[in-house]
């Protein structure tokens, strides 16, 4: 019939319109997001913004065109292969890993707002606080290289961090490099971000942009912990050979109920993780505080009465209210609605940071970093810690019968 | 036996339609394995001409550029069988007039539509832009499906028991172009910027995708439910092969969700995570996420047949209704010009 060719013109014309509505204009080119949360906390002036901008596109480049000042100790190289657009190169390697493989979690600027990131419990990880969890260092330290390295092989089982053992070495080792480099940038802006706090008055609001000032006071010391991470992995004790596993066993139950490590008040009596579960980690709990600054702050501003201000109290009460209502967009468009983090269910037997006995003891000993999960180093002797990985090694396979059954009272007292 | 002579357009058409199959097949992995740009330069290849690009170093060259370039070796052939399938056309065209125009008409939109898909192609690896990617990645499918409307109206039964705009053809219609936009709204996820997007674009992208899916579906089995009884055996055959794949489709595109964008973790219950994380860039998660485009391409080229089979295109009142529908309640059918 006439009229269904006439409607086959018209569904084609409307697909091409809806084509061109959705995805045209020239595609723009790759800029790093600012830390919109930390400049609004600190109250920054667009100009202050501005100056951070600036000074760390000098020493950092852009998202297409990295740059490495030797003080980082980064291989520039390497994040050539990385960064930018995917593509190959001249000698037919791929470029633009970062972008291919992590940017939609982690974000292009490696602050976790990447599109496909509000989707995903846990977020990914935001680089730019420094902290990493699963790694061989003490908890307050940076990972190492090689703790990189393995958490981009084995990916973190649990959450939708993926494996990239399918990629060659090279890549993932450039990968890693990378994941540094944003770190060290992101630790920088920070810096930058909170140094205005401590100008003097006669500074004029900016930073001093002398290499003395930008280099060595603020970027040195953020990259000179990522090259001491090297030599500081955790010294593991040999596991005590003197006892056999069963005794081991019970022995880490015994410190797992104790008062000591106190691993119930969190990972529950029964091991499933269902004792306290309405903690945040770092990330989400830095957006939670400051959710409640600004919620109180409003509350608080919007019950004075302006009535009998002087001029000068008005103005401070008008930038004060223009301040918050800055800050409630820049949460809902910089940061994820906060989540909990469940302390972990021990008897799935799958463990974020690595499965190896070894790893076990690192969880244990430093704790995890940026997560609740406090260290038992300081309380739990070295060798005891062994016996805590070898009953929390044991706790999937203990009998559904025996869930909390012989519990000692005391644990579950405390609650 | 009978004597039938051959149907020289509608097996030229046939193969254009295979071809354009395994070429959007590879179109579709020089996508998931972020190939396009694995060979800088067009319409050469690494300077060679393209046809002349030594065989053995880009058979048992590295994968991307396999890919890559035989997607180029591909659309040249797809472009060369479409100049013939005009010309066999213009030769030995359809007798019945109106049939003829259409055949034409869409052979014409071949030709140019072949044209374009190349210029945008080379447009894309020129000026190495996502939105040329875009508009690439939904050309394509568009071309397929005027093959597959070449190859079903110079078939035997061109348009069959067409009877003019029924329930069905309407349905069917809809489900065409439902699969259109589920192709246009999957191109803008899978060819996403994500250095720029911003994430609440992304999240409408997948509001509509995961809608559009919905509709397809429904529409999809409605279209089944509606072929059921008068329609041609081509539009029942057709509408349950629609329904059917656009199952697996919606099986493949939770799939491919989990392998692109991994698993939402806390929407699955914590005992159905897998214990293991996916690895990313397995020849398997690569086979799901191309199996889920080239799926959504033949369920529109599948739509195409239904809508065709169902009456789109019929010919102008040179096809007479099967039989008239019974008046409801008495009062008469709506009658159709
Ligand atoms: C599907 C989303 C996704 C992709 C893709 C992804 N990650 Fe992750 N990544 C995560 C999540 C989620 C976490 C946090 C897990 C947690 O907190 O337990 C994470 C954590 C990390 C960590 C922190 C580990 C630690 O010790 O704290 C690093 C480093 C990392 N990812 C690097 C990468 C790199 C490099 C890539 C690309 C090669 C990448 N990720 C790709 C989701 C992703
Ligand atoms: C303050 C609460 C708290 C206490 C006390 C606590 N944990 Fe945890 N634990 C957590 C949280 C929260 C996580 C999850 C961290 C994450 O997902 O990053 C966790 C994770 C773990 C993991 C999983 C590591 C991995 O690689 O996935 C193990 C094992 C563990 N804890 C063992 C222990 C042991 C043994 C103790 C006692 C020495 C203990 N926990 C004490 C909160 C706690």
């Amino acid at each position: 019939m006439i009229k269904a060719r006439h409607n086959i013109v018209l569904l084609s014309a409307t697909a091409w319109l809806l084509l061109v509505a959705v995805g045209c204009g020239p595609t723009p080119s790759a800029s790093f997001r600012p830390n919109m949360v930390e400049a609004t906390k600190q109250r920054l002036t667009v100009d202050q913004e501005r100056q951070v901008a600036t000074v760390l596109l000098a020493m950092f480049g852009t998202p297409d065109d990295p740059v490495a000042l030797p003080e980082t100790g980064l291989d520039e190289s390497k994040l050539r292969l990385a960064a930018g657009p995917v593509r190959s190169d001249i000698v037919g390697r791929k470029n633009g890993l970062y972008r291919e493989h992590c940017a939609h979690c982690h974000g292009v600027t490696g602050d976790a707002l990447g599109p496909t990131a509000a989707f995903l419990n846990p977020y990914p990880r935001d680089y730019r606080p420094g902290v990493f969890k699963f790694k061989s260092t003490e908890r307050a330290d940076k990972p190492t290289h090689a703790d990189l390295v393995r958490v981009l092989h084995n990916g973190i089982a649990g959450t939708s961090m993926p494996s990239f053992a399918l990629l060659p070495e090279i890549q993932v080792d450039a990968l890693a490099e990378y994941v540094k480099y944003l770190t060290i940038r992101g630790e920088t802006e920070l810096a930058l971000m909170r140094a205005f706090f401590e100008l003097d008055d006669d500074a004029g609001g900016k930073l001093p942009e002398t290499r003395e000032f930008l280099v060595y006071e603020t970027l040195t010391p953020a990259a000179e912990k990522w090259r001491a991470a090297a030599d500081a992995e955790i010294q593991v004790p040999e596991m005590p050979s003197d006892i056999d596993l069963v005794a081991s066993i019970a022995k880490g139950k015994e410190l797992f109920y104790g008062d000591k490590a106190n691993c119930v008040k969190c990972h529950g009596v029964t091991g499933l993780g269902d004792g306290q579960a309405n903690d945040y980690d770092d990330w989400n709990k830095a957006i939670v505080e400051v959710e409640k600054e600004v919620k109180s702050g409003a509350a608080k501003a919007r019950e004075a009465s302006t009535a009998g201000m002087s001029p000068d109290e008005l103005a401070e009460h008008r930038a004060q209210l223009a301040w918050l209502e800055k800050f409630h967009g820049v949460l809902d468009g910089d940061a994820l609605a906060p989540r909990t983090i469940p302390p972990r269910n021990l008897r799935h037997g799958i463990y974020r940071g690595g499965r190896r006995p070894l790893d076990l003891y690192y969880r244990i000993h430093a704790g995890i970093n940026g997560a609740p999960m406090p260290a038992a180093k300081g309380t739990v002797p070295p060798e005891d810690i062994w016996h805590i990985v070898n009953y929390v090694r044991s706790l999937p396979y203990e009998l559904d019968g025996e869930l909390g059954a012989d519990r000692p009272m005391v644990a579950r007292d405390r609650f | 036996m009978i004597h039938r002579s051959l149907n020289v357009p509608h097996l030229v058409a046939c193969l254009l339609v295979g071809a354009t199959a395994v070429l959007l097949c590879f179109g579709a992995l020089v996508t998931t394995y972020d190939a396009a740009m694995a060979v800088p330069d067009w319409p050469a290849t690494y300077g060679h001409n393209m046809f002349l690009f030594p065989f053995a170093e880009w058979f048992w060259g590295p994968w991307d550029l396999f890919l890559e370039h035989g997607h180029r070796l591909l659309g040249a052939l797809v472009g060369l069988i479409t100049l013939a399938l005009a010309a066999v056309v213009w030769l030995q065209s359809p007798k019945e007039a109106s049939l003829k125009s259409t055949v034409r008409g869409l052979v014409v939109a071949a030709v140019l539509l072949v044209v374009l898909q190349g210029l945008l192609g080379g447009a894309r690896v020129l000026l190495d832009d996502k939105t040329v990617a875009k508009v690439h990645a939904c050309t394509g499918p568009l071309f397929f499906a005027v093959a597959v409307a070449i190859a079903a109206l110079t078939g035997r039964n061109g348009t069959s028991a067409a009877t003019g705009p029924s329930i069905e053809s309407r349905v069917s219609l809809g489900l065409l172009g439902a699969a259109y936009v589920q192709l246009v709204a999957g191109a803008q996820l899978r060819h996403l910027d994500v250095a720029t997007v911003a994430p609440a674009t992304f999240r409408w992208l997948v509001a509509i995708h995961v809608f559009g899916a919905v509709a397809v579906m429904a529409l999809a089995f409605a279209a089944a439910v509606c072929c059921r009884g008068q329609a041609s055996p081509g539009a029942r055959r057709w509408s349950l092969a629609i329904a059917g794949l656009v199952c697996c489709q919606v099986a493949l595109g939770i799939g491919a969700w989990f392998v692109s964008w991994g698993i939402p973790s806390g929407w699955l219950p914590a005992a159905w995570m897998p214990s293991e994380p996916l690895a990313a860039r397995s020849a398997g998660g690569a086979a799901v996420i191309t199996g889920h485009v080239v799926l959504g391409m033949l369920i529109l080229g599948v739509a195409v047949a239904l809508a065709i089979a169902t009456g789109l295109f019929a010919g102008r009142g040179t096809r007479v209704a099967l039989q008239p529908r019974p008046p409801r309640d008495g009062r008469p059918e709506r009658a159709y010009a």
